[in-house]
């Protein structure tokens, strides 16, 4: 578990740590956009090096974003390939075989890299600077306007937050359950593929079982607590928008302007 | 006026097995009573009907005066906490302070309010100084401690404890008992406890066994206790003091009721001095 | 089949920021055939303990010598499986781990998984039903269907069924209301005395440790506090204390007497033998 970066918490203390999470939502959101303009390479470099920027203010290593990006590779590498077969723009470059390489295909592939990278980059610090709880909350609140249109905002990030509370539990049990059934006998990683079969049935069942009683009981002491879905209620953890997280959303805006500026002079 | 006041209450979860038949019993205003009866014999089932979480299928349920209904169900709810048994499931925030802060955010109280709320209810079950913590880091009675103040801040008038202690420690069952006492005491709340325990019993004022879903003993717990034998064929224990007590009058020694083993060892010494 | 630790020490997350030491050099000697009672509190590290017994957990330092094979830290095991067989270990909440269809196919699974024909599984897994007490009325039943008690009986017949010589249990009796815990400790009993099983278990409850087992292990911060037998672990009361153990009642009655001048035997421990001594000086 120790190896995967991406959508891991990092409890650090940064400037980007203390922004309100709705405001990084929304930042994120902005910067999306404005890598799927299509401003050209020097677009990317006003995003690249915001970017940049942003890692080094929320204290974050590049080795954590690579590490990030690491499980994105394999995707990038078949996208190239297949881009670099399919695209026959620009001037040929060089011909295997029947296939030609041809120099538009390597600009779009470029652009995909980047722009994968980019978004890989930008989400890993939303969620490297911001507790889960924070984001499930900031979450709620941009959903609020939506429940015009019947979105249920609140139960949403009800459910959202009950699964990040019992994640570790359920982890801790699946460690047991596999540790007692070792104990009966099973080897996950030698027998055949039946037996292989009942040893995976014999975690999962008892694992379902299990969290449906831990389900069943949570709901028992939500409802006795006065509990009642679409019910109104208040909100013991208010989200308050500071003038740094309106700032951060104007530098945000920017880029975007700017990028809007390139791709219409373009 | 009755805290509780059950009538014919039957309950089944299917046609063939009846879980509770015509179940009547009363509690008073004030009181400890505790419910006891071997796994099976419908004691948890009440505790989910006191609070509509399950519904009955005859019989009637007052709960101060106000009979329990599809209407009245949430002011029910309101008078009414539960701390039920596994320590683990009914932690629902993701600190200490946000489990407190959740039957608050139920009723709808003003978040201005909620922090003064949460420290003091935190402070009356000594978890003051863990309000940050995340629940894998606390232990059994920990999350008990706080489950206990999440539903005090809703100040109840009435509180179920549903084997409360039975997945504890030796450690965190004492706490949890001393706070349960501690709470009768000082905030003058009914205290309706279903529990295995026998040294609770014997402190409580009130005590209903069940057996097979229906009311077999009711009484003080010293007039039960001396009904050891039909307790021993309904498979329950008596606490040592009574044992001690039926063994010593087997060979003519004769103690008065109610006592702790300090008071049984003085009793002892006069009469060793009276011989 | 004696048990011997050799300066066994468990690091988790072992060359971490994270590294904990939950056992520390720890040295015991556990005789064959002997009802073992392993008590300590919360986080003392008997979980850990009992899973190095069959090799869940390995040793970060340190030798293991069970059922005449030797586990060290400095050299991968091989063959875990067979350990496992012998060493039958049941964990806290057992009941969790059902999963089959019926019964008597939940307590096959064990010995199937050792390559077991279908034939003599269902033999062994009948056995062990009626072990444990339940007939065969219950053979075609889920394992979901029936009582909290009744699953924990059919999860320990799972694990006789591989026939270990030794019993590990986590403890066995938590959740039980009074009788079904009595009558599990009387279940143990009889299969350390009667089917001559070594038996260790974890236990928070005095009255069980004093009435049905042999020896007492304590194990607190990750070392070894005490090991000793019963009767001379309940003689006194202070060191209990010490080690953060509340005596049973009828030990605490016990001291109480003696310090009022009471003459009450070393040996005594059961409630008859104090009201035996509490007659001779009240009455004669």
């Amino acid at each position: 578990m120790n190896g995967i970066s991406l959508g891991k918490y990092l409890p650090l203390d940064s400037c980007f740590h203390r922004l309100d999470p709705r405001a990084k939502i929304g930042a994120l959101l902005m910067v999306m956009i404005a890598i799927f303009l299509p401003a050209g390479f020097l677009g990317y470099f006003i995003i690249g090096a915001s970017v940049l920027v942003a890692t080094y203010l929320s204290k974050l290593r590049l080795n954590f974003l690579w590490k990030a990006m690491k499980p994105m590779l394999f995707m990038l590498i078949f996208l190239l390939i297949v881009n670099l077969l399919v695209i026959k723009e620009g001037t040929l470059l060089f011909q295997i075989g029947s296939f030609g390489i041809y120099s538009g295909s390597l600009v779009q592939t470029l652009y995909i890299v980047i722009r994968l990278t980019l978004m890989v980059i930008i989400t890993t610090i939303l969620t490297a600077t911001t507790k889960p709880l924070d984001l499930t909350l900031g979450i709620e609140d941009l959903l609020k306007p939506l429940k015009k249109c019947k979105v249920p905002a609140e139960e949403i990030a009800m459910m959202i937050s009950l699964a990040l509370r019992f994640i570790p539990t359920l982890m801790e049990e699946t460690q047991r359950i596999m540790k007692a059934q070792m104990s009966r006998g099973i080897d996950l990683e030698e027998g055949k593929l039946k037996e292989k079969i009942m040893s995976i049935l014999s975690l999962i069942v008892p694992l379902f079982v299990s969290a449906f009683q831990r389900a069943a009981d949570l709901a028992d002491a939500m409802e006795a607590r006065g509990y009642v879905p679409s019910q109104p209620r208040t909100r013991y953890k208010q989200l308050r928008m500071q003038k740094k997280d309106y700032l951060f959303l104007i530098i945000c805006l920017g880029i975007i302007i700017a990028n809007i500026i390139l791709w219409r002079l373009s | 006026m009755k805290a509780i006041n059950v009538e014919k209450l039957s309950f089944s979860y299917d046609k063939q097995n009846t879980i509770l038949k015509q179940l009547s019993f009363h509690i008073e205003e004030g009181s400890y009573t505790t419910i006891i009866g071997h796994n099976g014999s419908g004691k948890s089932t009440i505790a989910k009907l006191l609070i509509g979480l399950l519904e009955k299928d005859e019989g009637s349920i007052y709960i101060q005066g106000i009979e329990l209904k599809e209407e009245t169900l949430q002011t029910i709810r309101s008078k009414i906490g539960v701390v039920f048994q596994n320590p683990d499931n009914q932690f629902i925030g993701a600190t200490v302070a946000d489990d407190i802060a959740f039957g608050l955010e139920n009723h709808q109280v003003d978040p201005e309010k909620m922090e003064d709320i949460i420290q003091n209810f935190a402070h009356k079950v000594g978890m003051n100084q863990y309000l940050q913590q995340e629940p894998t880091k606390l232990s059994g009675g920990q999350k008990q401690r706080v489950a206990i103040a999440g539903v005090l801040a809703m100040t109840p008038s009435i509180l179920i404890f549903d084997e409360a202690t039975s997945m504890l420690d030796p450690k965190g069952k004492e706490e949890i008992k001393r706070l349960i006492k501690e709470i009768h005491q000082l905030h003058n709340i009914t205290i309706l406890s279903i529990t295995h325990d026998m040294e609770e019993v014997a402190q409580s004022d009130h005590v209903i066994v069940l057996k097979q879903g229906r009311i077999v003993m009711e009484g003080k717990p010293a007039d039960i206790f001396l009904n050891d034998q039909q307790l021993k064929d309904l498979q329950l224990d008596i606490p040592f003091q009574w044992k001690l007590k039926q063994e010593l009058e087997k060979r003519g020694i004769t103690l008065s009721n109610e006592l702790t083993i300090e008071e049984v060892v003085d009793e002892l010494c006069q009469l060793r001095l009276k011989k | 089949m004696s048990i011997t630790f050799k300066k066994v020490s468990h690091i988790y997350q072992k060359d971490t920021p994270f590294a904990y030491k939950a056992l520390d050099k720890i040295d015991i000697h556990l005789q064959q055939g002997r009802m073992t009672a392993i008590i300590g509190a919360t986080g003392s590290g008997k979980s850990t303990f009992i899973q190095h017994l069959n090799a869940l957990l390995l040793p970060s330092e340190g030798s293991i010598n069970i059922c005449d094979r030797e586990i060290r830290s400095d050299e991968k095991p091989k063959n875990l499986k067979e350990l496992r067989k012998q060493v039958g270990l049941v964990f806290q909440f057992p009941e969790y781990q059902l999963f089959e269809e019926t019964i008597l196919k939940d307590v096959c699974f064990g010995p199937k998984n050792f390559k077991v024909t279908q034939e003599e599984a269902e033999t062994t897994a009948k056995q062990m039903l009626q072990i444990v007490g339940l007939n065969e009325s219950y053979y075609a039943i889920s394992p979901l269907d029936i009582s909290g008690g009744q699953k924990r009986r059919v999860a320990i017949a799972g694990i006789l069924a591989m026939n270990p010589d030794i019993l590990v249990l986590d403890e066995p009796t938590a959740g039980l209301d009074p009788q079904g815990a009595k009558d599990m400790m009387k279940l143990f009993k009889e299969l350390n005395t009667v089917h001559k099983k070594t038996v260790l278990l974890v236990t928070h409850d005095m009255d069980h440790v004093l009435e049905y087992c042999d020896d007492v292990v304590v194990i607190k911060d990750g070392h070894i506090e005490k090991h000793c037998d019963v009767s001379s672990f309940f003689q006194d009361c202070e060191a209990l204390r010490e080690m953060g153990i509340c005596p049973p009642a009828v030990i605490q009655l016990k001291e109480q007497l003696q310090q009022k001048g009471f003459a009450i035997e070393k040996q005594a421990l059961s409630l008859q033998d104090i009201v035996k001594a509490i007659v001779k000086e009240v009455k004669q």
